[in-house]
């Protein structure tokens, strides 16, 4: 059975389409992570799977239970950590707490125990009876996280778990969700546009841009895929290189090459050999190399070669007008 | 109906531990309403004689004492809604929009907390009128002078918890509820006898429930009726405004929150 499940789904706002077309499922018990820059369509995806927005075309379901006419059944099913921290900062941890137990219909004898068992969990028990304005960015995210979980909801959403934090809280909070998912077998579908963080906790990641899932698979698989190691090229000049590409591509051991400006990256499986021989060719064509490496795939590299270009590079020209579309609707 | 009282109830209770944590904000609303009650209410001591034509023996003060404290019921209550606007921004709306709970239940704990807030500071403004002298024959009536103010402030929080709920600014927002506040507290018998009115301006007076709520108030706290307008019918009019609110903000306030903000 899938806990999340989503059929040519669609979303516009006006001439802007967010979400194009995207179809795919989640299994029972899964982390699967949604990896894209910011403005790919993560947030209206997750915002529909949540009952927030309705879909323009297409279908969603959640433990079978579509989101759109069945919104209330798939609001008992699911917890949702948004993006911003949206705890209550005048409540203290344990009455925001409070709050989320009596939203979610959690049974009046359970409550206190359920309290109690969370802020064991993301190590807050001390401070439960303190202001949140007392709370550092890193508490304030686990206790959302805690609210989430706390009526044990059969799919957990986290929107952007770790953004704005630093690395060593980041690292702190991917410790809790693992040890969220191992307690309690809940279903993780989270977004996030940190690589490390998709590869870090993700059973399979799906990777969207531009409103579309470019490709799903677990993060080893991917990586493997592009090859054993990558090799990185920065040329001098920004022009052509289109002699040199094809060139390029007739050694034996590579797999696949993007360009990015003046800068090539090569998916090959015997490096150590390929080098010399780029070597030899740009020789030939008179092309300078300002700088050569060789290294094991990461998730960027399976990024930019979907893609076409970096996670980071945000601001695309898509990516602007959805920008800008999205203040508008703001401020209308 | 059960999960819908619970619900509400939830709301409520957050609400109300929001407004305990800021209490410095109920000295200063109490300002404006202590302002109207002590100067108004002295300059226009001299109009006694214009009070005392249409039936009422006591002092201007006394007179105008029930309008101060509907005033304040007025403002704190439509102002009170415009935490609906930060709940929406700062992302609570969403996590009570993604539980089970109703939409309707989010509105009326809204409204019911906002309306025991405006009662509590409507209390405070006896409390001052009664300092200031505001002869009070029957202290018994504050009891159903306290249950007529948490009805029409639950009433009144509605329109508060529509506009912020259409409003997708505070700038909206605000310019709306200055806009209804003012008028609908002028257009009232609040400073002086329906009786005086002209007669256009009584009859759009008598369209609005402020009106019938001054003026139950009144009789209750002076024992003086004016304007030939039974009890009973005031009584009506006020039940009848707080049920359509309370139909009304739940419906749009549902209908609202479902739209992207």
């Amino acid at each position: 059975m899938f806990s999340i499940e989503t059929k040519f789904l669609t979303k516009s706002f006006g001439d802007v389409i967010a979400v194009n077309d995207i179809s795919f499922s989640v299994n029972s018990g899964e982390i699967f992570g949604f990896l894209g820059p910011n403005g790919a369509g993560k947030s209206t995806t997750m915002m529909i799977l949540t009952t927030l927005l309705k879909p323009t075309s297409g279908k969603a379901l959640i433990s079978e239970f579509d989101v759109t006419s069945n919104a209330k059944k798939v609001r008992e099913h699911i917890g949702y950590v948004q993006q911003e921290t949206t705890v209550d900062e005048y409540l203290t941890g344990r009455e925001n707490l409070l709050l989320q137990a009596k939203l979610n219909h959690i049974p009046k004898n359970e409550i206190d125990k359920r309290i109690d068992e969370v802020l064991d969990l993301i190590e807050l028990s001390e401070k439960q009876n303190d202001s949140v304005v007392t709370y550092s960015g890193g508490m304030r995210k686990r206790l959302d996280i805690a609210g989430g979980l706390l009526h044990r909801p059969k799919v957990l959403f986290l929107d952007e778990p770790t953004v704005g934090l630093d690395i060593q809280t980041r690292r702190k909070i991917w410790e809790y969700i693992k040890k969220i998912h191992k307690e309690f077998d809940m279903t993780i579908f989270l977004s996030t546009h940190y690589m490390e963080e998709a590869d870090n906790l993700c059973d399979r990641i799906g990777i969207i841009d531009g409103g579309k899932i470019q490709v799903i698979d677990s993060p080893e698989n991917m990586k493997n895929a592009m090859g054993n190691e990558v090799i990185s090229i920065i040329m001098d000049d920004n022009t052509s290189h289109n002699s040199f590409l094809s060139k390029l591509k007739e050694i034996r051991f590579v797999k696949n090459i993007t360009e990015d400006g003046s800068k090539l990256t090569l998916f090959v499986s015997n490096g150590t050999q390929v080098i010399p021989k780029i070597f030899q060719i740009s020789s030939e064509l008179e092309i300078k190399i300002n700088t050569i490496s060789l290294t094991r795939p990461t998730l960027d590299d399976v990024f930019l070669s979907y893609t076409g270009h970096e996670i980071r590079d945000d601001d695309s020209h898509f990516n602007r007008r959805r920008e800008h579309a999205k203040m508008k609707r703001m401020r209308s | 109906m059960n999960s819908i009282i619970y619900d509400t109830y939830t709301i409520f209770w957050r609400e109300l531990k929001r407004y305990k944590k800021s209490r410095s904000g109920v000295l200063i609303r109490l300002i404006q309403p202590a302002i109207w009650i002590i100067v108004v209410g002295n300059i226009f001591s001299g109009t006694q004689s214009l009070i005392q034509s249409v039936g009422f023996d006591g002092e201007y003060i006394e007179f105008m004492a029930p309008g101060v404290i509907i005033l304040t019921a007025i403002f704190t209550s439509i102002f009170g809604g415009v935490n609906t606007l930060w709940d929406r921004r700062y992302g609570f709306m969403n996590k009570a929009l993604t539980s089970p709970i109703s939409r309707s239940s989010i509105a009326l704990g809204k409204m019911s907390a906002i309306s025991l807030i405006a009662a509590l500071q409507a209390s405070l403004i006896i409390g001052i009128a009664l300092a200031i002298g505001v002869n009070f024959p029957n202290p018994f009536m504050i009891a159903p002078i306290m249950a007529i103010v948490i009805l029409f402030s639950l009433g009144f929080s509605g329109i508060s918890v529509i506009v912020a709920a259409t409003a997708k600014s505070q700038e909206t927002f605000w310019g709306m509820i200055n806009f209804l506040g003012m008028p609908l507290f002028m257009l009232s018998p609040a400073l002086f006898p329906l009786e005086l009115l002209p007669n256009w301006l009584a009859v759009i007076a008598k369209l609005n429930p402020v009106t019938y709520t001054i003026l139950l108030v009144r009789e209750l706290m002076t024992g003086v009726s004016e304007g030939g307008i039974p009890i009973l019918l005031s009584l009506g009019v006020l039940f009848a405004f707080v049920i359509i609110m309370i139909g009304l903000a739940s419906y749009v306030f549902t209908r609202e929150v479902n739209k992207p903000f």
